[in-house]
């Protein structure tokens, strides 16, 4: 400035006095004020008086910065952030702006986390930066890396104290990435003997085979209901997974499921129709290649007459022929 | 021809026929269809032994032959009918149950002769069938041509072939080779023959009822004198029918497995009340496996009974069978996965069949280098670019049905080996234990002693003895395992056939 201008401050330009108006102005506004809300309010505070206001405010936590169309917004935090914002103040007394900025977009992830890459993209910040900050916001316990489960390189980033959305850790069956394959096998033989027994007893019944075909089917709704009363899973659960399991027999062969129209409403019934399951028998015996031990020779092709392998000097045959 | 069928065939013939055949077979298997000298010439057998075994195979429908122009007969074989060799004792067996002893035994002289008058098969079928018989009783020829007729009736049997009786008495020039006729009706006309007779039962010696038997003698020989009544009328196994059954039989018992139900065989009538019956058909329409399907409604429901996809579902199974068998039961759930899909990405595979990544895909290489699984690739860039392609697993049935097909061909020519390798080993043993018999035997009919017996007996020491046993124990368990591949053989084989008809 060229020259020292000076001013008689008015008595309301105490500093403090100033932000109480500002959030005054906010409240009435919940959705957010411009800078030329504040400045028609009190058009006797400079601008950098203002900006001095403003920029405690939000240091302090108070306010909001939002970018808008018009310009920037300012809107008072509302109490429900007040409690972790306390809480984060008192943790985030020494740490600077970028620091604030990128917990702000971890945050604003939810709980499906983020990216390093995009955290990145959204701060602009470059990346050594970006790994010092979230190395430090770690060690301060406010954010967590998540491994995700489809690229197991990949970890996303989420507040400490927020659960894992099901699509990054895989759901009920995956506990700490791993895949739980026990757990999978368990549930699976469990489900099979459920409609094994359930066959069993229609065809005892004797009666006329329409009726015995129908009473050995079960719903999958049924085969839900009897795993979460059989208590061996420790995680909840749903219906889809139990159909991903009953899917899973189908592969195996011993299962073959129907589905059949149903009424909305009736219990069980997903989009007007329901998946009815049953215990199958194999249609043919181990088939005869089998039997013999060629069709399951692991050097099959390399055996010939008068060779190193031939049927003449086989192990195999005659480890067979022993039996 | 593979090779391995062409290995397959040799040793057929070979145990079946002996050397010069096989060689004269392999070789016409080998180089297709050729005329009489080329084969002397390249074989490098005489002129006279390639005509009899030319004979043999003929008569055993191996070898079929064609005038072709230049007025040159050539010879073809087959390679196919001489794969069927491998299952002459299911045909056997088939007929046992279906028509007992007598028509065991009318088969079996069948398929071991080629091609019978009726006559012929009649008398040897009779004294066959006496010998086994108590002492006293004899089989009556009426009851084995009664046998041999429903035989042909329900087309087991028919007639070969003939050359047709020429009308003008001028012979005119002979035709260098018979040219075969035969009507569809008269396949299985039976001639109408009034064979009177009792079976004869072999006699070893003249012991019991002395005069008799001397007197019977003569006559016996002059019968064979008499012109046999329908000489020129020549029947032979009809292989395609049985063929027919095994189809019906495996189809049967696919759905009796399925359905849990004591089920009536379909030629035969049925016997439960008509409601139930309904019911029946109505879940086999229902069922999932879609071997039968309800095409319109005249006459209260028509049922069809879809054939190619009947087959086609016992290939699958069989495929199935053998991925789990030779893979584990987890690459069997995904191998059927894929199956059922059609076309699946590798994380696709995990995620369906709930098996972890590594373990998935280490299963997904196995079963892709064995061939039951293929590769197809989908690129997003016309470069081709790997990162940039999609790679989707699926099954193609029809090839790996004809691989395992193969495999199948080269198991069954490798237990053959084996075999023979065993009883090779065993060669002095056996024919150690030949020549005690005969002794045995031959004292016997002279009336030794017991002691004297006993003597000989012991000349096979326990050991020895302990040898035979496991050698007859393993040559029964390699013919057994042979006869089983040869199940696999026919369901692959016509699943193949059907679909090739349909292309």
């Amino acid at each position: 400035m060229a020259e020292v201008k000076v001013k008689v401050q008015p008595p309301d330009a105490d500093p403090v006095e100033v932000e109480n108006r500002i959030i005054e102005l906010c409240h009435q506004f919940p959705h957010g004020i411009t800078d030329q809300v504040i400045q028609n309010e009190m058009p006797h505070i400079e601008a950098q008086q203002r900006a001095v206001a403003i920029n405690r405010l939000l240091s302090m936590g108070q306010l909001d910065l939002l970018r808008s169309n018009t310009g920037l917004l300012y809107r008072i935090k509302d109490s429900q952030n007040a409690g972790p914002v306390s809480f984060f103040l008192s943790k985030m007394k020494g740490s600077d702006n970028q620091e604030k900025l990128v917990y702000q977009i971890i945050e604003d992830a939810g709980n499906k986390g983020i990216w390093s890459r995009d955290i990145r993209y959204k701060s602009n910040l470059p990346l050594t930066e970006i790994n010092k900050i979230l190395k430090n916001l770690e060690s301060k316990k406010l954010i967590k890396a998540v491994k995700s489960v489809a690229a197991s390189k990949k970890k996303v980033y989420m507040l400490y104290n927020l659960q894992p959305d099901r699509s990054v850790t895989g759901g009920a069956w995956y506990s700490d990435q791993d895949f739980e394959s026990e757990f999978v096998e368990v549930l699976n033989q469990q489900c099979f003997k459920f409609l094994q027994t359930k066959a069993e007893t229609a065809r005892e019944s004797k009666q006329n085979p329409m009726i015995q075909r129908n009473s050995s089917f079960a719903s999958s709704h049924e085969v839900w209901k009897y795993i979460c009363e059989l208590g061996i899973s420790k995680v909840e659960l749903s219906m889809e997974d139990i159909e991903t399991i009953l899917n899973t027999l189908i592969y195996d062969g011993k299962v073959e499921m129907t589905i059949i129209a149903a009424k909305e409403g009736t219990v069980g019934s997903v989009d007007g129709h329901m998946k009815l399951y049953r215990a199958v028998n194999p249609i043919i015996p181990p088939t005869g290649l089998v039997r013999a031990p060629c069709g399951l020779c692991p050097v099959f092709d390399d055996c010939h007459e008068g060779g190193e392998i031939s049927p003449s000097n086989c192990i195999y045959m005659t480890e067979w022929l022993e039996f | 021809m593979t090779q391995a069928e062409i290995k397959l065939c040799s040793l057929l013939l070979q145990e079946h026929f002996g050397e010069i055949v096989e060689k004269i077979g392999v070789h016409l298997i080998r180089t297709g269809s050729q005329p009489l000298r080329v084969i002397a010439h390249d074989t490098g057998t005489s002129l006279d032994q390639v005509k009899k075994a030319l004979c043999v195979l003929i008569q055993h429908n191996l070898v079929i032959y064609q005038v072709h122009k230049r007025g040159v007969v050539e010879y073809e074989a087959q390679c196919s009918r001489v794969l069927r060799m491998l299952r002459y004792p299911r045909y056997i067996y088939t007929a046992k149950t279906l028509y007992s002893d007598t028509g065991e035994l009318i088969v079996e002289e069948l398929l071991l002769n080629g091609k019978m008058t009726m006559s012929a098969v009649v008398k040897k079928v009779a004294d066959r069938l006496t010998e086994t018989m108590e002492d006293g009783k004899t089989m009556d020829y009426a009851e084995v041509s009664n046998t041999f007729v429903r035989l042909a009736d329900t087309h087991f049997v028919q007639r070969c072939p003939w050359v047709p009786a020429t009308e003008n008495s001028d012979p005119g020039p002979l035709p260098l080779a018979p040219i075969l006729v035969i009507s569809e009706k008269d396949m299985y006309l039976v001639p109408k023959l009034s064979l009177i007779g009792k079976g004869k039962r072999r006699r070893s010696s003249d012991e019991d009822a002395a005069g008799e038997p001397k007197a019977k003698r003569p006559k016996h020989n002059r019968d064979n004198k008499e012109p046999i009544p329908d000489d020129g009328i020549y029947w032979q196994a009809n292989l395609d029918r049985f063929h027919q059954h095994f189809r019906d039989q495996a189809i049967v018992s696919a759905v009796a497995n399925r359905m849990d139900q004591i089920f009536r065989s379909l030629p035969v009538g049925y016997n439960i009340s008509k409601q139930v019956l309904d019911q029946y058909l109505t879940l086999l329409a229902d069922d999932p496996l879609e071997f039968v399907g309800k095409s319109g409604d005249s006459g209260g429901g028509m049922y069809v009974i879809n054939l190619h996809k009947a087959l086609g579902s016992l290939a699958t199974a069989t495929l199935e069978s053998v991925v789990q068998e030779r893979f584990g039961s987890r690459c069997a759930r995904i191998f059927r996965l894929v199956l059922q899909k059609k076309h699946l990405e590798q994380k696709q595979v995990e995620d369906f069949a709930m098996i972890p990544a590594k373990e998935a895909k280490d299963m997904l290489y196995k079963m892709l280098s064995g061939n039951f699984i293929s590769l197809q690739e989908i690129p997003k860039t016309p470069d081709h670019a790997p990162s940039r392609t999609f790679y989707l697993y699926t099954v193609n049935i029809l090839s790996a049905a004809r691989m395992l097909l193969h495999r199948c061909y080269k198991s069954i020519a490798n237990l053959i080996e084996r075999r023979q390798f065993e009883t090779k080993e065993n060669k002095r043993l056996l024919e150690k234990s030949q020549r005690v018999e005969a002794i045995i035997a031959s004292m016997q009919a002279t009336g030794a002693e017991d002691a004297q017996l006993q003597e000989i007996e012991e000349m096979i020491t326990v050991p020895e003895r302990q040898q035979l046993e496991t050698l007859k124990r393993n040559v029964n368990k390699l013919d057994a395992s042979e006869i089983q591949v040869d199940e696999t053989i026919f369901l692959l084989e016509s699943y193949i056939e059907s679909t090739m008809k349909r292309q």
